[in-house]
């Protein structure tokens, strides 16, 4: 791909700019449907980006003895992360900057976040968010090794470590959602846990430890944290898409190049909204759970089910793809 | 492991109302804690004494929002035993009618406390939107949703008329209906039982041994409830039944706060159908010969005990209130010995504190035991020596 | 089971919200809201300043003839009500031997005057 559409790609579309809009946009429908599940209204289409735009202009509140310009660079660091993950995702077909390896890189840009956070607890020194900071890289050591399980079992079976190779290879047979269910039921669940959502939203527990490693961000280093976990969001369910739901490509050729990425576009939008809905369900209909409890469920039933599914795809590729 | 000092409140979003709890933790494991509660003293038995019995009712009724028509009651059921005056039963049956859905009301709001507690906001959500029935039904009754002040010295001030138990029967049925669904939803629900069972166990003997009262009593296995044991108002009329667990843990109190809403409906239903007629009050004299009354009554929460010494005039001479919660904190300190910090809240709510009705006392000086009179001024300067002397060491 | 039954039916039907303040909250009839008097039915007699639980009612020198249980006689004084002391309790309504204070069911709860009274 040429400069400048690389640039655009990269910067607007479907890239930065493009990324901070969907990760609005993702927000403002969960928030709307957990609140209608709730019986309630719930806030308008703009709430998300009104919210940003206030806590961006809110005084920073600094303690004594605080490492100022590191807790200034840290949610950029996130949101750096993030973003960068994002450009490896296919969304209008195959990504312009695939290589062999991809995967692995996506899946490691997206635990940054939630090291970043420990990061902030530890820095800000505060009872409640150093508890929180520690709560959050306990539930990484827990939830890690099954999401990642869960994820590379689509690149054993279709024997590369790009996303775009994966998305490819469902276009001609089926969908990783019907091949493998107890890898598509473990990734939902290790990234409901990623994104630090009910029942995993221990480390932000508010009843519990007030706020976690987010009780002392204020202003802007709060509004940038919480874009850059949206963007997560983003990115985790539109990863899930494209590795378990097929992604933006079709099974069959669409000729006009700029009409399949127009309906690559609308497949990849309806797909990860799809994955937002089984999310926002989940979170509705449960309430917190403890980190000892999570602890227990995690290796008991999360890491055997993402074992048994890697056992699983190794016999078959063995029998099928032949000696 | 290092130990670690975590202050749970005075401000907290897991306290409704302040009160500080200073913990000490190794890692997620509770080592030992402290408890200091008076948060919210307002000096309501001095401003007691000084008002006569028609202005005193509506001062009780603002000791607590949730448990108005508690204190109200066992206040001029105290009064009317003093100045011997028999209520008529018509009036009876008001007062246990707006008691019973009072205990409704408060249920419902404990219930979704405690979902909240857990980050459960949908059941929270749901059980504070059927619980706008129940506030409806008492705004159309008596005239306001929280603080009624449906009862003075003598009967009820306001009469139920055949339109409104009409359409009273209504909503009952609709709440039946969601009450049977919240008991379905507890029961099946696996976050919740998760977070619930097992945790602030209290045995039956520790519960006897450190004077718990109510709910929380009763979850335990002991078979205690003054509705039954020391019948008022209209509950010796009235078929029902006391409902106990014998879990003891904050799972059992659920289970016996939903069986309790059950029967208040029942109740309720039975006080509508055979309301009795006649007069809803008497008139009754200005002063009340010396007497000494202990009134007890089941409040939401527990039993809620006054003493009143009247003294031949038209005031009290001493009002002293001892609420449900008050009797509930040690079981708190004790049953959170060994639990986790994430149960902290969980155990707290489970005795639905009540914390505008807690702080009748304030310890001034544990030392020396004089008591004296203190200006607006000096009590500030006491009050901020206290904070930054003794509690921040 | 029942909770996800329950979810999704509250996902495709109306919110229970009261959009206020473009939708009004119904008041009952038996709402005791706002106190007001009624000039021409006070005799004077201060009951309900006696009675009030917050002292908020003061009676002030105002001379009027007024027709009470079929004779006419002439008050003296008149109650004036500070609204932010008021508690909404209706025992003055209750007291009231003539009607000439009363409780209407009108929210009443805000303002920037804090002295204001009802006259």
């Amino acid at each position: 791909m040429d400069a400048p559409l690389l640039a655009i790609y990269i910067l607007i579309f479907p890239g930065f700019l493009f990324l901070a809009a969907f990760a609005f946009f993702l927000e403002f429908l969960d928030r709307k449907i957990t609140a209608r599940m709730q019986h309630r209204v719930g806030p308008p289409f703009v709430q998300p980006f009104a919210d940003y735009i206030k806590t961006l202009a809110k005084e920073v509140i600094d303690l004594k003895g605080v490492d100022r310009k590191a807790l200034d660079a840290a949610p950029l660091l996130a949101m750096a992360a993030v973003m960068t993950a994002f450009l490896y995702v296919p969304i209008i077909g195959r990504s312009p900057l695939a290589f062999q390896g991809d995967l692995a890189v996506v899946l490691y840009l997206l635990t940054l976040p939630t090291i970043i956070l420990f990061i902030i607890g530890w820095l800000s020194r505060n009872i409640f968010a150093t508890m929180g900071g520690v709560r959050a890289v306990t539930q990484m050591f827990i939830y890690e090794v099954p999401f990642f399980l869960a994820l590379i079992t689509p690149a054993i079976m279709v024997g590369s470590w790009s996303i775009s190779d994966i998305v490819t290879w469902q276009q001609h047979n089926l969908w990783f959602a019907v091949l493998q269910p107890i890898g598509f039921i473990v990734a939902l669940i290790g990234l409901q846990a990623k994104l630090e959502r009910t029942p995993f939203d221990i480390p932000e527990a508010e009843t519990e430890i007030v706020a976690g490693p987010w009780t002392e961000l204020t202003g802007r280093r709060l509004a940038l944290m919480h874009l850059a976990l949206d963007m997560a969001m983003v990115t985790g369910c539109a990863l899930v898409a494209a590795v378990f739901l097929g992604g933006p490509l079709t099974p069959w050729t669409i000729t006009p190049d700029w009409f399949a990425g127009i309906v690559g576009f609308l497949l990849f939008l309806v797909k990860t909204l799809l994955v937002l809905l089984i999310l926002s369900s989940i979170t509705v209909a449960s309430g917190r759970i403890r980190i000892d409890q999570l602890n227990d469920m995690g290796w008991k039933y999360l890491a055997s089910a993402a074992l048994i599914q890697i056992g699983i795809v190794l016999m078959m590729n063995y029998l099928w793809v032949g000696a | 492991m290092p130990e670690v000092h975590i202050p749970i409140g005075p401000q907290h979003p897991a306290l409704k109302e302040p009160v500080n709890f200073k913990v000490v933790v190794e890692g997620e494991k509770i080592v030992s804690l402290d408890l200091d509660i008076s948060y919210t003293h307002r000096g309501i038995e001095k401003a007691a004494e000084q008002r006569d019995f028609i202005r005193v009712v509506p001062l009780l009724a603002r000791v607590c929002g949730i448990c108005s028509h508690s204190h109200t009651t066992a206040f001029v059921k105290g009064i009317e035993e003093a100045m011997k005056i028999e209520v008529p039963a018509r009036a009876q049956y008001i007062r246990t009618i707006v008691a019973e859905m009072e205990r409704m009301h408060s249920h419902l709001l404990w219930l979704g406390v405690a979902a909240h507690e857990i980050g459960f906001n949908t059941l929270f959500m749901w059980t504070w939107r059927d619980r706008e029935i129940i506030q409806d039904m008492l705004e159309e009754m008596t005239g306001n949703r929280v603080v009624y002040g449906i009862n003075e010295v003598g009967g009820v001030r306001r009469d139920l008329t055949p339109a409104l138990i009409s359409r009273s029967f209504e909503h009952l049925t609709k709440l039946e209906d969601r009450l049977a669904k919240y008991v379905d939803m507890v029961i099946s629900d696996e976050t919740l039982k998760m977070r619930f069972c097992g945790v602030g166990k209290l045995t039956r003997e520790e519960a006897l041994k450190y004077g718990t009262v109510g709910p929380t009593a009763r979850a335990s296995g002991v078979d205690y409830d003054v509705r039954r044991d020391e019948p008022y108002l209209a509950y010796a009329e009235v078929p029902w039944k006391v409902v106990t667990d014998t879990n003891g843990d904050v799972y059992g109190r659920t289970l016996v706060r939903i069986g309790e809403m059950q029967e208040s409906l029942k109740i309720v239903r039975y006080c509508l159908e055979n309301l009795p007629g006649g007069l809803i009050s008497v008139p009754a004299p200005r002063t009340a010969p010396a007497a000494e009354i202990l009134s007890r009554i089941e409040a939401p929460r527990g039993e809620l005990v006054q003493f009143i010494r009247t003294n031949n005039t038209d005031k009290v001479e001493r009002l002293d209130i001892r609420t449900p919660t008050l009797a509930n904190w040690t079981s708190v300190a004790v049953s959170l010995v060994n639990q986790n910090i994430a149960d902290i809240p969980v155990i707290v709510a489970a005795i639905d504190p009540c914390m505008s009705c807690t702080s009748r006392i304030t310890v001034m000086n544990r030392k020396d035991t004089k008591t004296c009179v203190m200006t607006w001024d000096e009590l500030r300067k006491h009050g901020r020596n206290l904070y930054q002397k003794e509690w921040r060491a | 089971m029942s909770f996800l039954r329950e979810m999704m039916e509250n996902l495709l039907s109306k919110p229970c919200t009261i959009l206020y303040p473009v939708e009004k909250v119904p008041i009952p009839e038996a709402f005791r809201g706002q106190v007001r008097i009624n000039d021409e039915k006070c005799i004077g007699c201060s009951r309900c300043s006696l009675v009030c639980p917050s002292v908020c009612i003061t009676m002030v020198a105002d001379a009027k003839e007024i027709e009470f249980k079929g004779k006419k006689l002439v008050r003296k004084k008149r109650p004036e009500v500070k609204l932010f002391s008021c508690v909404r309790c209706g025992l003055c309504a209750q007291y009231c031997p003539s009607d000439g204070i009363v409780m209407e069911n009108v929210l009443s709860c805000s303002g920037t005057d804090c002295e204001v009274v009802v006259k």
